[in-house]
């Protein structure tokens, strides 16, 4: 074990209580036992089923929605269109500022991506609503689609926005962007350069138990919301926005989570729901199916990021420029946040005197992408490692080397201007090695997170 | 409409009735574990529903050099089995145990491509299909016959598979299944092949493919190729090409079409490398 | 659309329900008998986690009608656990942090009960075949595999 690992490995030991130490579940009893109470366990007698009717294409203007066949299903309650949602248009991170508002709950008159929702229908059982979607007779008009962010961005590609554009503006720029000295320069005196372009395809989170929640009037005039949300207060806010409803009218319960990794920070089923039980006076559930969550549910973003690196021979990498661009299909969702992280990142754990990075938030018709662990961290790290080894390669140097030489030190600079503080790249890169009993040389083992502090 | 009507017949004559009476508007269903997603997902929505699981159809047995077996044996019963080791090797692939203690041997005629791991290797092994209707008794037909397209079959409207008739193999057998996963996992292409070696030459070869086409398939090229050839190295990589070139591949959510075909050419011939010894 | 009523046995009692056609055993359990240990994760039988018992053989009880399972015996997770304490399958999970968001857990022990009751000292494979129809999301299939053979052991010292 390293000095550092055992240092830290004896002072677990003596000081704390449960860092360390195996503790037993709060929440394992009930799982085990089944007695755990998720979304869908919970009924109330008199509670409603709400089923969405969702676009069977990819992008298109709505003509018409015939609703008379539907209203015929027995145990039909009602359905609910634009018109009934009184902030019909949102944005999530609105919340931390973000906009302008852009996703519809329920489309107005047009669809972009295949399964958005039209409207809502609010039956007595499950299978009342789902027969009569299956009546509700669509007369849309099919327009082109764009599903690759390349393909968005061209001239002639078709427009999904009202403000014209495919990509998301950030302050008056079509991207997020990140300048850090002259990477210009950095190229002109670099020994090589490096470029290659990375993909990463959409992933669906998938969790074991699809979104759901449950919205409840209670006799006080207030709505109680049981949800599976992994972001309890945010889907309250954004609720009670779109409701335009006082947040002190809604009572959103939560905390039990049947997987989420991302995929639950939507605000998707909770206003929906909620407005149904509010025009409707009882209670309604509103759960996906597998199908819903499997082709409707956001999914982590498609990537596709361009690097160019300027490397000495002694591999120093002295220039990076990145283009990123994310597949945020249809809408925003998260994925405006999504790109600030992968901008803040995309130059990885390196010190790299002179970085240019541009990111941008590219609109498709593809389902919405948003949060995935890692949020757009992920793809970057797997981009910014396989180009770390292509580098090394072409260099003919040792790839631990190249990390150990380039990984940032205490008192770098990173790129979007915050001074390092706290680094533990080469400490951790050390102890890895250690554990895949891969030897390192002994200038390697010599270096520190603190080499290079600045007094 | 919801379901309207649910039978559950106790026997093979009160399903031909039923269906007599019923069909074409009877969806018909034993282990449930094709028609269920459907009903419930709300693609399929069928007024009157019949299941099978009562029927008595479901027996194994020998006789003479042929496995009889009834359609709504379930997959573990076949598991149970032990007169055709190539039968068991297929259900132990698919899906996971509650599938096969749910889906039946008649029901993975009907699972559409990449499914239908069973009936690749009844394919293999020149099965024979009996059904049976009210009207017109039973008739018998050759797998290969059975199968006509993508998701669709000879089966008449008011017919219903009731057994398999499996020649015991003369030779030996082969399965493969090749997929994203070790278990429970659609194929990227199934090899069933069954041959016979006699005096250092192949006499029959019956090579079934799946995953690779509208239905499990017979590579008849492919056959052709083995059939009065020596069983070496250059007979099966010829073999091998021919099974890649004359499949017709799809591209789904598993595999593309093109890694289908290359992976149909490694399977083929790893399949009858097993054979060679 | 004529209701049938049903009977068979659940967790050692005989229950008569009152259902609809083709009402599957799982809408049975969770929404007439409210026994929601049983959980509905897909209703396509992928993902395993309404794994119930029937005569002894794990079924996914999503793609089951309740009128196939008449006169028949059926145990669910509320069926193994007992009045006080947990079952000796239960006590491993929870002990090997088998559980992390706990949705295929039911699913999961009822079909390593179907397993041990079988098989009482099943290698790593054997578990891992029988659990190949249920999924963890969460991933925590090793310390799954651990929490099984660490109840084959404890079932073995009862």
């Amino acid at each position: 074990m390293s000095e550092v690992a055992s240092a830290v490995a004896s002072e677990v030991k003596e000081t704390f209580h449960v860092v360390g130490k195996s503790v037993p579940r709060r929440d394992g009893i009930g799982h085990v036992t089944g007695k755990t109470v998720y979304v869908d366990d919970i009924s109330f007698p008199g509670m409603l089923h709400l089923k969405m009717v969702r676009s069977p294409i990819h992008h298109g203007i709505i003509r018409n929605v015939d609703f008379s066949e539907a209203e015929k299903v027995p145990g039909f309650v009602r359905v609910l269109t634009h018109r009934d949602v009184p902030k019909n248009l949102y944005t999530i991170l609105c919340l931390i500022g973000v906009g302008p508002d852009e996703e519809p709950v329920l489309a107005v008159d047009r669809v972009l991506y295949k399964g958005e929702p039209i409207a809502a229908i609010v039956a007595e059982t499950e299978e009342a609503a789902m027969e009569a979607v299956s009546r509700v007779r669509l007369d849309l008009e099919e327009l082109p689609a764009v599903f690759d962010v390349e393909e968005a961005l061209k001239p002639d590609a078709p427009i999904l926005k009202p403000w014209g554009t495919n990509y998301f503006i950030y302050e008056g720029h079509p991207c997020r962007r990140v300048r850090f000295g002259d990477v210009e320069k950095g190229f002109a005196q670099a020994d090589y350069i490096i470029e290659e372009v990375y993909n990463t395809s959409p992933i669906e989170h998938a969790p074991t138990e699809t979104t759901a929640c449950v919205a409840k009037p209670e006799p006080d005039g207030r709505y109680t919301v049981y949800t599976n949300t992994q972001a309890l207060f945010f889907t309250m806010d954004n609720t009670a926005l779109i409701l335009q409803v006082p947040f002190s009218k809604l009572h959103f319960v939560g905390g039990t989570v049947g997987g989420g990794f991302g995929g639950k920070v939507d605000v998707i089923v909770e206003p929906i729901a909620t407005l149904a039980a509010m025009k409707t006076g009882r209670p309604v559930k509103f759960k996906y199916t597998r199908e819903e969550e499997m082709r409707v549910s956001s999914t982590r973003s498609a990537w596709r990021m361009y690097f160019k690196d300027g490397v000495m021979k002694d591999g120093r990498i002295i220039a990076r420029k990145v283009i990123s661009y994310a597949d945020s299909g249809a809408y925003n969702r998260h994925t405006p946040y999504v790109i600030t992280k992968h901008a803040a990142n995309v130059a990885g754990p390196y010190f790299i005197p002179n970085v240019y990075i541009d990111v941008y938030c590219v609109y498709t018709n593809r389902q919405p992408a948003s949060a995935m662990r890692g949020f757009g961290v992920t793809p970057a790290s797997f981009a910014v490692e396989c180009q770390m080894d292509k580098i090394a390669e072409t260099i003919g140097m040792d790839p631990w080397e190249i990390r150990f030489i380039n990984a940032y030190r205490n008192g770098d600079m990173r790129p979007h201007q915050k001074v390092v503080e706290d680094a533990t790249l080469i400490e951790v890169m050390k102890a890895a090695a250690e554990l895949a009993g891969h030897p390192l040389p002994e200038h390697l083992l010599k270096m520190h997170s603190w080499d290079r502090e600045r007094a | 409409m919801a379901v309207q009507e649910y039978f559950l017949p106790q026997s093979l004559e009160q399903a031909l009735d039923l269906l007599a009476e019923h069909a074409p508007a009877l969806l018909v269903m034993a282990g449930g574990t094709i028609a269920m997603p459907l009903i419930n997902e709300g693609i399929s929505m069928p007024e009157k529903v019949m299941g099978l699981r009562r029927a008595g159809l479901d027996t194994v047995r020998r006789e003479n050099s042929t496995l009889v077996v009834g359609a709504t044996t379930t997959l573990t019963q076949l598991a149970h089995q032990t007169d055709i080791p190539m039968l068991q090797e297929a259900v132990r692939h698919i899906g996971g145990w509650q599938i096969r203690n749910m889906g039946t041997v008649g029901g993975n005629l009907f699972a559409p491509p990449p499914a239908g791991d069973l009936a690749v290797a009844l394919l293999a092994l020149d099965a024979t299909v009996v059904l049976a209707s009210k009207q017109r008794g039973q008739r018998a037909l050759p797998l290969t016959e059975f199968f006509t397209g993508f998701m669709a079959t000879a089966l008449a409207p008011d017919e219903l598979v009731t057994a398999l008739h499996i020649p015991l193999p003369r030779g030996k057998m082969s399965y493969i299944k090749y997929g994203r996963r070790h278990a429970n996992t659609p194929a990227i292409v199934t090899v069933a092949a069954h041959v016979v070696v006699e005096a250092g030459k192949v006499v029959d070869a019956h090579l079934a493919l799946n995953a690779v086409g509208p239905h499990p398939i017979r590579a008849r090229r492919a056959e052709q190729v083995l059939r009065g050839a020596p069983l070496n190295a250059a007979t099966i990589a010829e073999a091998a090409r021919e099974a890649a070139a004359e499949c017709e591949p799809f591209t789904d959510a598993i595999a593309t079409d093109w890694y289908r075909r290359r992976m149909t050419e490694v399977f083929v011939r790893r399949a009858l490398e097993r054979i060679m010894g | 659309m004529a209701s049938r009523i049903v009977t068979f046995n659940l967790n050692g009692r005989d229950v008569e329900v009152m259902v609809k056609p083709l009402t599957t055993l799982q809408t049975v359990l969770r929404e007439h008998l409210r026994l929601t240990a049983t959980k509905s994760g897909c209703r396509q039988g992928g993902c395993g986690s309404c794994t119930v018992l029937v005569n002894g053989e794990p079924v996914l009880s999503c793609l089951l009608p309740v009128e196939d399972v008449a006169g028949q015996t059926v145990v669910t997770l509320e069926g193994i656990t007992p009045v006080e304490g947990l079952h000796p399958i239960q006590q491993a999970f929870f002990d090997n942090y088998a559980i992390q968001c706990g949705y295929c857990s039911p699913g999961m022990i009822m079909v390593i009960k179907a397993l041990l009751d079988r098989n009482p000292n099943p290698t790593r494979q054997e578990v891992m075949d029988a659990i190949a129809g249920n999924v963890c999301r969460c991933t925590g299939y090793e310390s799954i595999l651990r929490a099984a053979e660490d109840a084959a052991r404890r079932l073995q010292t009862v």
